[in-house]
């Protein structure tokens, strides 16, 4: 390692590595780390790992990342590029790219002519027919309709009284603190009380989107959903799934959406594949029912039911979300289609624990929506 | 090992604390950095009594700030004593004594009522062991203000002007998960996840807080309770359980596990309905078999 700065280096490779993976590692980490590694013996191996993933604050879903880039950089067994640093690189598998950065939004750029499908057409083709696609005929006006729509849905999701007392005019408790000084400048009579009341608090929202082929229709117009449901909420998680799941909230940033696109199709892995929602599921309750699920989240699931896999697991994770969750909405576009019967093994699976079960293959399914928000 | 890692976890375990060398490094790096640490984990794994054991360790004060949703800076920080306040305001009013005199008296320190923050920066003895337990059940606002008071270890009372650290306290935040820290308070402290013990560790601990327990039966029910957590449950049993049933077995006697004894107490360990209705009697069956089995 060749001295404290060699260490110092290989840190910085180090974390540096750990943040291509997806770990959040920032330079005060590092710091830390650095710090840490004064204090114990270097060459206990076990000492060393223990330190760092103190230090560098990692939570448990980041164990095995972390464990991995351990035995290749601290055994001197590193690979000259880690595979992980060139999956970085955006690989757009989406087809012509049909979203556009205005300056100010994203927008459905509607081709002007038809596309044909490309390459091989995602599985389930016998419900192909199902897919018509309303969406893809999006004008700019329609565009702005569905944005005020959902300005209005974040709106009424707001609904929440906090816990939390703020200062108030004329209602709610009386605030000691606060009359007191006023009173003070009286003379210490109390011509008028303070008081706090509780301000409406903001609710929170999950939504688990699926990308997998026999969705894709729908998937890119219900992202622009998602992505303006994030700018007027605070709370709002987006997760992706096909056979795997992707928390996608952190790589749409508000801040450079163009980027966060292109992101987002690099990191999402199976984009139009197949779809495994059980497990994906499954593996979103074992993992984020605790942090981002309470009584007051809306989960909202965007899938046509439509599963490769188990619908045992299916069942269970929907029924550990409806226990845990404030309200379970599950927005199925097939449904737009009269002929739809919500068949699908998974579908069936799924229903008894959703609170609402809607379409939204267009504006008028999303308003329908809002009912069901109070 | 560093030496003084392996001597932090031979103090904690002398004081009844098994710690494996994670929690013991993790409570060594806190102590020499000074900075906070953040300590997750199931319910029962024995977070909170890592802040505890850290006090009795250092023969100092714990002070405890139990966190809540709609906790504020009167309960955590301090606050004024109005009653006092307004007594010795009308009783002025008779000694028309100079207003600016009166003022600087009812807002000096004698007015002042210490919460669990400012209690533990204001220790004069040495650096008190401040545990904020379930920082997550607090809400986001709370959390913002406890980075200010983490980072600077002062608190500035508007009538009284800026209270520095007379010693910076040694600061545990637990948290059960219920909700996701953010990431600016994540990154001022160490971080540190607890798991449930392996076999041995919970043995060792089983033995040592609940010596009425026999050698033979502290191994049935440990290797009971490790086969239990590996079943499909909504809430697994944690430590704190396993000596609750220990404790309860030893009340009722009992020397070994038998199906009845187990179907009869299956309450000490799972405080689940559905647990308990999924845990019927072909799996306390198959448990038992598993747990009497000889390693």
């Amino acid at each position: 390692m060749g001295g404290a700065h060699g260490m110092v280096a290989q840190l910085a490779r180090f974390a540096g590595a750990l943040r291509s993976c997806g770990v959040r590692v920032g330079l005060s980490d590092e710091i830390d780390a650095a710090a840490a590694l004064t204090l114990v013996d270097l060459l206990d191996r076990a000492e060393v790992h223990r330190a760092l993933r103190i230090a560098f604050k990692l939570p448990r879903d980041a164990w095995e990342t972390f464990d991995k880039l351990f035995a290749e950089y601290w055994d001197g067994r590193r690979a000259p590029e880690h595979p992980a640093l060139r999956q970085t690189q955006p690989r757009d598998r989406r087809g012509p790219a049909q979203w556009r950065w205005d300056g100010e939004r994203v927008r459905l750029a509607v081709p002007d002519e038809p596309q044909e499908p490309q390459g091989e057409q995602p599985g389930y083709s016998s419900e192909a027919v199902l897919r018509r696609k309303p969406f893809d005929q999006f004008s700019e006006s329609e565009l702005a309709a569905m944005e005020r729509l959902l300005a209005r849905l974040a709106r009424k999701l707001a609904t929440r009284r906090s816990r939390r007392r703020v200062p108030a005019v004329a209602r709610g408790i009386v605030d000691l603190r606060r009359s007191f000084r006023r009173a003070l400048a009286s003379d210490g009579d109390f011509l008028r009380l303070a008081r706090r009341a509780r301000p409406l608090d903001q609710a929170s929202l999950v939504v688990l989107y699926d990308t997998s082929g026999s969705m894709d229709a729908y998937t890119r117009v219900l992202l622009a959903f998602a992505f303006a449901l994030r700018r007027v909420m605070k709370r709002v998680e987006i997760f992706a799934f096909n056979t795997t799941l992707i928390r996608v909230t952190r790589m749409i940033a508000p801040a450079g959406i163009p980027q966060s696109l292109s992101r987002l199709a690099a990191g999402v892995p199976d984009w139009s594949g197949g779809t495994r929602i059980g497990r994906c599921l499954t593996e979103f309750v074992a993992l984020y029912k605790q942090t981002l699920i309470d009584r007051n989240t809306t989960v909202v699931c965007v899938s046509d039911g439509l599963d490769h896999g188990d619908t045992e697991l299916l069942e269970s994770s929907m029924r550990a979300l409806h226990e845990r969750a404030g309200r379970i909405i599950w927005l199925n576009p097939l449904l737009g289609d009269s002929r739809y019967r919500p068949e699908a093994a998974g579908m069936r699976a799924a229903l008894p624990f959703v609170d609402h079960f809607g379409s939204a293959h267009n504006l008028k399914a999303l308003e329908g929506l809002l009912r069901f928000v109070p | 090992m560093n030496e003084e890692i392996r001597s932090m976890q031979a103090a904690m375990e002398r004081l009844g604390y098994i710690a494996e060398p994670a929690i013991a490094t993790a409570v060594y790096l806190a102590k020499e950095m000074q900075k906070p640490l953040l300590v997750e984990g199931d319910a029962g794994v024995g977070k909170t009594e890592i802040a505890k054991v850290l006090a009795r360790m250092l023969s100092t004060d714990l002070v405890r700030l139990q966190c809540y949703e709609g906790l504020d800076t009167q309960t955590a920080l301090y606050e004024w004593n109005y009653q006092r306040q307004l007594l010795r305001l009308k009783i002025a009013e008779r000694e028309a004594r100079d207003p600016a005199k009166l003022e600087e008296l009812i807002f000096g320190r004698e007015y002042l009522l210490e919460r669990p923050l400012l209690r533990a920066i204001t220790r004069r003895e040495g650096p008190a062991v401040l545990l904020i337990d379930e920082i997550d059940r607090a809400d986001e606002g709370f959390e913002a203000f406890l980075l200010e008071v983490l980072s600077d270890f002062q608190i500035t009372i508007p009538e009284l002007g800026t209270i520095r650290a007379e010693h910076v306290p040694l600061v545990v935040l637990t948290s059960n998960r219920s909700r996701e820290i953010g990431d600016a308070l994540r990154r001022r402290c160490l971080y540190l996840y607890v798991e449930h013990p392996g076999f041995e560790k919970e043995l060792r601990i089983l033995q040592n807080k609940v010596p009425g327990v026999n050698e033979q039966l502290a191994r049935t029910i440990t290797r009971f309770v490790q086969r239990l957590r590996a079943r499909e449950l909504r809430k697994l049993p944690g430590v704190a359980e396993t000596l609750d049933w220990a404790q309860a077995l030893v009340r009722l006697h009992r020397d070994a596990l038998d199906a009845e004894t187990v179907s009869a107490t299956l309450g000490c360990l799972l405080k689940d309905e559905h647990d308990i209705k999924a845990t019927g009697g072909e799996a306390v069956d198959e448990l038992l078999a598993y747990a009497s089995a000889q390693e």
